[in-house]
């Protein structure tokens, strides 16, 4: 049974966060001020209307009719996973054969924070870090780039292909908390880095250097993608030859014959 | 050319498009003048690139569309033919060079015994001097097939010279180690993947126990051309090189299934020692890297 | 007049170094050399000038560059490398970006020169080869040329490998695979170049000498010839009224025709130093230091490498492994083709005047459409190693366009197959139409199917003999 999703996914978490708005609000004056208890039950309510078609009522994923996945098990995802999907907009998700891409978030950012702590509670997936780049070393989290990330991402972020229409995609719209969510969950192809593999202190100069991947120095001019000798070659084809050949058309002959000066004084040699 | 000057009552008189010719050419010198000032100015003040690539630019370029407006426009435009000669040496002069050269050589000729030592002399110069190239690079040897692991049981470290736990790589983990002491080895290079329970992972006949708690070590050097196999697909347990997109599927040994290589990774036998820490058996299954003409042997 | 004394100066430096040398005769048939001035005749001077530039940024650079793969810590200006390793020679070319004052203009205007000398020299090959330049007595030219092709496409690669950047230096070990492909001497020859196995501690050196000073002087060496040549056989000229194999049409050398290539080289100087400012080309410090381990996504060589890395990528996986013995994969797309590629360019003149017969002087050029085989063989194999160089950005392709990479590479394979011979069938229908039109009559009489029945006959002629 074939169910209308989207208008639901979008009409659904505006309605009910306008209904549990006043639950909430009641409650403490800031918003880190929730009753833990609260934010699981609104966390909930979201999830059952909105994720619970496609990854179960306790989010153990659900077949398919023909036996593939329809929505994978969320008992690993964590908080990190359930961050990185929802704040990047890849969930809720319209067509699970596709690879999940950025997207204008679904939820307000309350109603993430709360659906993250909810599928957190569903199984022991790994705990969203506290990425602070205030402090990091910029050139240490270049060095962790280059060995665990440009190989998918570029040295440049900017993406990259992977096998069968897949893509690693770009870095240009990743918070510092979208990456270290990402590193630790290891969305979609993306595979994990566990904290013992990229510590905690890292992270944060991973997510530094990746802030920094956004709008780097380009003290050479026009940056032209950065990704290097492809776009490099169409400036110099496209660009340098045109203005060569354009030149050589303007100084040579362009016809084989020239019609010769005739009635006219040889020009001047003094 | 209807912009050349003209002699009129024996003064040169140019035509009124030959002004505005002289007038845009001496303006491009002009230009040109002033960008080659700037530049100095701007490299004594500090140097920017884009201002130094741009007045350089129009510097070259002023004194350029100065001299091309010249050309065309005030210089001599006639046709001009140029008769070619035959290019090969008329008869008389091939008979003199024949007769010339016949001379000098019947003294080389009748001296037999002298011209074929003189050619074996420097023959065996000639080779001789080819020796020091020898000096150039070591023996191929066992270098190539052969990594530091060879001297297993040895511990498997990051590059910073971490040995690893099983419990420290996480399910769809992904971490490049080499043997302890080597972390410089540029052959050694292995990857550490953690696969999923779910993933049907089947061992090649005999490797049944070189995986510890689902951990598996490829080389990651590419068997097409050597690049650093580095991107893990870990829903698909694909390994994919990002050179020429070779694809190895880790459940089944790492066989190529796209691209040019036509080999699969070695594997590395992995097992654990008393502390707990990963470490290496022995080498890999067979030599690392890109093929080569003797590596079966 | 009055008299000039500039004028009486260089009069008297003149008659000075004449009563040395006495080459007023030799000095006067020089300027007064006629070329005719079509403009795809200076195509040629375009690679040229682009060397000139980059012998004078090249010099420039060695003055600042090191060699040396010693490891080193790095503590110059960029703040995201400040306090990482590498090697002495990527620092020395990261100073030379951010520290050396004009130091970054120059080694962009080198890189982008160094593109458009090889682009200037592909344009200047297919415009000899369509207008049947290397046709008698220019054969030996058309040699020196292909070399001074391969000569700049290495240097090319040499040169962008010194800065031991990631990029760069992963391209090196696929040279250096290649090497090892090679049957019998494979290892033996890769061991030698590299200094042992990759990479080994002398290649940035050995490159280093052969980039700035071996392959340079041999193409100084030959770009003097190929001048040399060029002006003992007097320029070609295309069909017109008054040109004929015997003498030659054009534009005196003294003062026109040599100022406006003196005003060229201005020019095409100008273009490189606009690109050099403006375009940021081969940013070194976001690839960062090579380390074997490690490579980026959407790796890519200087285009004119293009088609070998194109030819890597769409090569099936096949192996030849008979007695113990091995031919790896990368040697029938990355020896084998380079090799038969060269081989058949250097043969070409030969090839045409054995399957034509046409052994006589040819001064006057063709136009391409006289020519309908000539010129359909061109653009096939044209549309053959564009094709290969699609193939070496199918991964930017399929990222840039969310396309599967694999099924791109899938197209390359059929369609590196497919599509020369329906080019090349297009073009001779074409060529033929256009003559047919214009009334401009087939030149040659060869067709298609005549040619195996003529090299077949050439060769009995030949054995007969």
């Amino acid at each position: 049974m074939r169910i209308r999703l989207r208008p639901l996914l979008i009409a659904a978490p505006v309605l009910v966060t306008l209904a549990v708005t006043p639950l909430v609000a009641g409650g403490a004056p800031a918003q880190d001020g929730q009753d833990d208890d609260d934010l699981l039950a609104v966390g909930r309510e979201l999830y059952l209307t909105g994720c619970a078609s496609c990854h179960g009522e306790t989010g153990e994923g659900v077949d398919g009719p023909d036996g593939d996945l329809r929505g994978p098990s969320l008992v690993e995802a964590g908080e990190a996973g359930a961050y990185y999907y929802l704040s990047t907009g890849r969930m809720p998700l319209a067509n699970p054969e596709e690879q999940p891409i950025r997207k204008p978030p679904a939820y307000t950012p309350d109603a993430i924070d709360a659906l993250v702590a909810y599928v957190a509670s569903l199984g022991n997936g790994p705990e969203l870090p506290d990425v602070d780049i205030g402090d990091a070393d910029l050139a240490n989290g270049g060095v962790i780039y280059r060995a665990n990330c440009q190989a998918c991402h570029s040295a440049s972020g900017s993406g990259g292909a992977l096998s069968y229409g897949r893509a690693a995609p770009g870095l240009a719209d990743a918070t510092p908390l979208q990456v270290g969510a990402a590193v630790r969950t290891g969305p979609g192809q993306m595979p994990v880095f566990g904290p013992d593999i990229i510590t905690d202190e890292e992270l944060d100069d991973l997510a530094a250097y990746v802030e920094y991947l956004k709008s780097p120095e380009d003290p050479g001019g026009v940056p032209i993608g950065r990704t290097g000798p492809i776009p490099e070659g169409f400036v110099a084809w496209l660009i340098g030859m045109t203005a060569l050949l354009a030149l050589v058309a303007w100084i040579g002959t362009r016809a084989p014959i020239r019609p010769r000066s005739a009635g006219r004084a040889p020009a001047g040699h003094e | 050319m209807s912009d050349a000057p003209r002699q009129v009552a024996g003064e040169t008189v140019l035509t009124r498009r030959g002004v505005r010719v002289e007038l845009a050419s001496a303006a491009s010198f002009v230009v040109a003048m002033l960008a080659s000032i700037g530049l100095a100015v701007v490299y004594w003040q500090g140097g920017q690139p884009q201002a130094e690539g741009v007045l350089l630019a129009l510097a070259l370029g002023g004194i350029g569309v100065g001299i091309v407006l010249w050309a065309k426009h005030f210089m001599p435009n006639d046709e001009v033919v140029e008769e070619r000669e035959p290019l090969e040496s008329s008869e008389e002069d091939v008979a003199a060079f024949t007769a010339d050269f016949a001379a000098g050589q019947s003294s080389l000729r009748s001296r037999r015994v002298l011209v074929a030592t003189a050619g074996g002399a420097c023959a065996a110069l000639g080779v001789a001097v080819l020796f020091p190239i020898r000096s150039l690079g070591p023996r191929p040897g066992r270098g190539l097939k052969e990594t530091p692991y060879r001297t297993a049981p040895i511990r498997v470290v990051t590059n910073e010279g971490e040995p690893l736990r099983p419990e420290d790589l996480p399910v769809d983990g992904f971490v490049t180690v080499w043997p302890e002491g080597h972390t410089d080895a540029a052959d050694a290079s292995t990857l550490l993947i953690h696969v999923r329970d779910s993933q049907d992972f089947q061992p090649a006949p005999g490797r049944e126990d070189w995986t510890v708690d689902n951990i598996v070590a490829y080389s990651k050097l590419c068997t097409h051309v050597g690049c650093p196999v580095g991107l893990y697909q870990a829903e698909l347990g694909l390994l994919l090189c990002p050179c020429h997109q070779s694809t190895f599927d880790v459940l089944e040994h790492a066989r190529p299934i796209f691209g040019p290589a036509a080999r699969s990774l070695p594997q590395l036998p992995l097992d654990t020692d008393e502390q707990g820490y990963i470490i290496a058996t022995a080498d890999f299954s067979g030599p690392v890297g890109p093929g080569f003409w003797d590596r079966d042997r | 007049m009055a008299r000039d004394p500039t004028r009486l100066l260089t009069h008297r430096l003149a008659r000075w170094v004449d009563s040395r040398l006495g080459a007023a005769k030799l000095v006067r048939t020089a300027l007064n050399k006629v070329f005719p001035d079509h403009w795809s005749f200076m195509i040629g001077e375009l690679g040229l000038y682009c060397f000139i530039v980059l012998v004078l940024t090249g010099v420039y650079l060695t003055f600042f560059f090191d060699a040396s793969q010693q490891e080193v810590t790095y503590n110059g200006s960029y703040a995201p490398l400040r306090g990482v390793e590498m090697t002495a020679a990527y620092r020395s070319a990261l100073e030379l970006s951010f520290d050396v004052r004009a130091g970054l203009v120059m080694r962009q205007i080198h890189h982008w020169a160094a593109l458009l000398f090889l682009a200037s020299i592909a344009v200047h090959l297919a415009r000899v080869f369509f207008t049947g330049a290397f046709r008698r007595p220019r054969e030996i030219n058309w040699i020196v040329g292909c070399t001074l092709l391969i000569l700049a496409l290495l240097n090319g690669l040499f040169g962008y490998s010194l800065l031991d950047d990631q990029l760069s230096g992963t391209g090196l070990r696929i040279v250096y695979s290649i090497t090892l492909s090679i049957p019998v001497v494979g290892t033996w020859l890769a061991s030698l170049f590299f200094g042992g196995e990759f990479p080994g501690p002398d290649i940035i050196e050995r490159l280093y000498v052969i980039h700035i000073l071996l392959i340079p002087a041999a193409i100084a060496v030959l770009l003097a010839v190929h001048l040399a040549i060029l002006v003992r056989h007097k320029h070609t000229h295309f069909p017109g009224p008054g040109r004929r194999d015997d003498n030659v049409v054009g534009e005196r050398l003294w003062p026109t025709y040599a100022a406006k290539a003196l005003g060229l080289f201005f020019l095409t100087s100008a273009v490189v130093a606009f690109l050099g400012g403006v375009f940021q080309i081969n940013p070194i410090w976001i690839y960062g230091p090579f380390d074997p381990a490690e490579v980026s996504a959407a790796s890519q060589p200087d285009w004119y490498m293009g088609w070998l890395d194109g030819a890597l990528r769409i090569m099936p996986g096949w192996e030849i492994r008979a007695f113990g013995f091995e031919i790896p994969n990368p040697f029938f797309p990355g020896v084998l083709l380079a090799g038969i590629t060269f081989l058949l360019l250097y043969a070409w003149p030969f090839l045409e005047a054995r399957v034509t017969g046409d052994h006589a002087e040819h001064h006057v050029l063709d136009r391409p459409r006289q020519r309908p085989v000539r010129t359909a063989l061109g653009t096939a194999t044209i549309s053959f190693y564009t094709v290969l160089f699609l193939g070496g950005a199918a991964d930017v392709m399929a990222a840039t366009f969310g396309l599967s990479v694999n099924a791109i590479l899938w197209t390359f394979r059929i369609l590196v197959l497919v599509l020369p011979p329906i080019v090349a069938w297009i073009t001779y229908q074409l060529c033929k139409e256009l003559a047919a039109r214009d009334g401009v009559p087939i030149a040659s009489r060869v067709t298609w199917r005549e040619i195996p029945g003529r090299l077949r006959r050439r060769h009995a002629a030949a054995e007969a003999d």
